[in-house]
């Protein structure tokens, strides 16, 4: 402490361990957060085709539209959401099936009340076999990671999900 | 080059260093607590950041240059003792009688 090196060495040790403790007291303040929120789902029109360079039928569903306020998940520990939504169906060859349809990515300070209309999904819905084709009962789920400052990534899952059947025939027409 | 910064006075008397250092401590752990509150309530991180970062710089101008508070007890030294003629004349001696030896 008698010189000026020694004096910014332990103002610069000192500052770094307050900040660090600082850093813990964040995660600490949001670790045992609920970061669900309701999500409402609707999909509109579900095409299924049996597509010919590929090996099974593809359905590109369009999602009808998505409406969820997320601002509740947002604090001062959030750096950004990952929303994605994910279709899960049980198929003979395998008992649980999850396949993303769709994401975005929500940073802080962005609109967080998303009011999403005509959404097509992003992504191809492929099942490795026939098992699309007059299922019953196909769920869709948005789920979102926590991206945060410090602490724990959590995968949240958003309560409230859509079930739906999917027809019976592939469609025929081109509409593309 | 070092001899001019060497030059610089730097040194603290004792008490200024203890002073020194309890005012970084108590300026860094209340910018601290300041901005650890003010980012909770605006719920954003950053600013808890930037805050303590100001208060690093505010201790920094505070207490890395020796100011005069950190210097007003100096400490008190024997007076220097006027040379005497007896040592200087005795360690020749004892170098001559090495080299007598070799």
């Amino acid at each position: 402490m008698n010189t000026v090196l020694s004096r910014a060495n332990s103002l610069f040790a000192f500052s770094l361990s307050v900040m660090a403790a600082l850093t813990f007291g964040c995660f600490i303040t949001t670790a045992f957060k609920d970061r669900r929120v309701p999500v409402d789902i609707h999909v509109a029109k579900v095409m299924l085709k049996n597509v010919d360079d590929f090996t099974g039928p593809r359905e590109r569903s369009d999602l009808g539209f998505i409406t969820f306020d997320l601002s509740p998940i947002f604090d001062w520990n959030v750096k950004q959401l990952f929303l994605y939504l994910s279709a899960e169906y049980a198929t003979k060859s395998n008992a649980l099936n999850q396949v993303v349809l769709w994401d975005k990515i929500v940073l802080r300070g962005e609109n967080t009340k998303l009011n999403l209309r005509d959404m097509k999904s992003k992504y191809f819905f492929f099942d490795d076999g026939n098992g699309l084709r007059a299922n019953k009962n196909i769920t869709m789920t948005l789920s979102w990671n926590v991206v945060p400052n410090a602490g724990i990534l959590p995968l949240v899952a958003g309560s409230g999900h859509v079930s739906l059947p999917f027809p019976d025939t592939y469609e025929t027409t081109k509409s593309y | 080059m070092l001899s001019i910064f060497k030059s610089i006075p730097t040194h603290m008397d004792y008490k200024g260093q203890k002073l020194a250092e309890q005012i970084f401590q108590g300026i860094i752990l209340i910018s601290a607590v300041i901005g650890f509150v003010y980012g909770l309530i605006i719920e954003q991180f950053g600013w808890t950041v930037y805050i303590v970062l100001g208060g690093f710089a505010i201790s920094c101008v505070l207490t890395l240059p020796p100011w005069p508070m950190y210097r007003q007890n100096p400490l008190a030294w024997q007076p220097a003792l006027p040379e005497t003629s007896g040592e200087p004349s005795q360690k020749p001696q004892e170098s001559l009688k090495k080299k007598k030896h070799k």
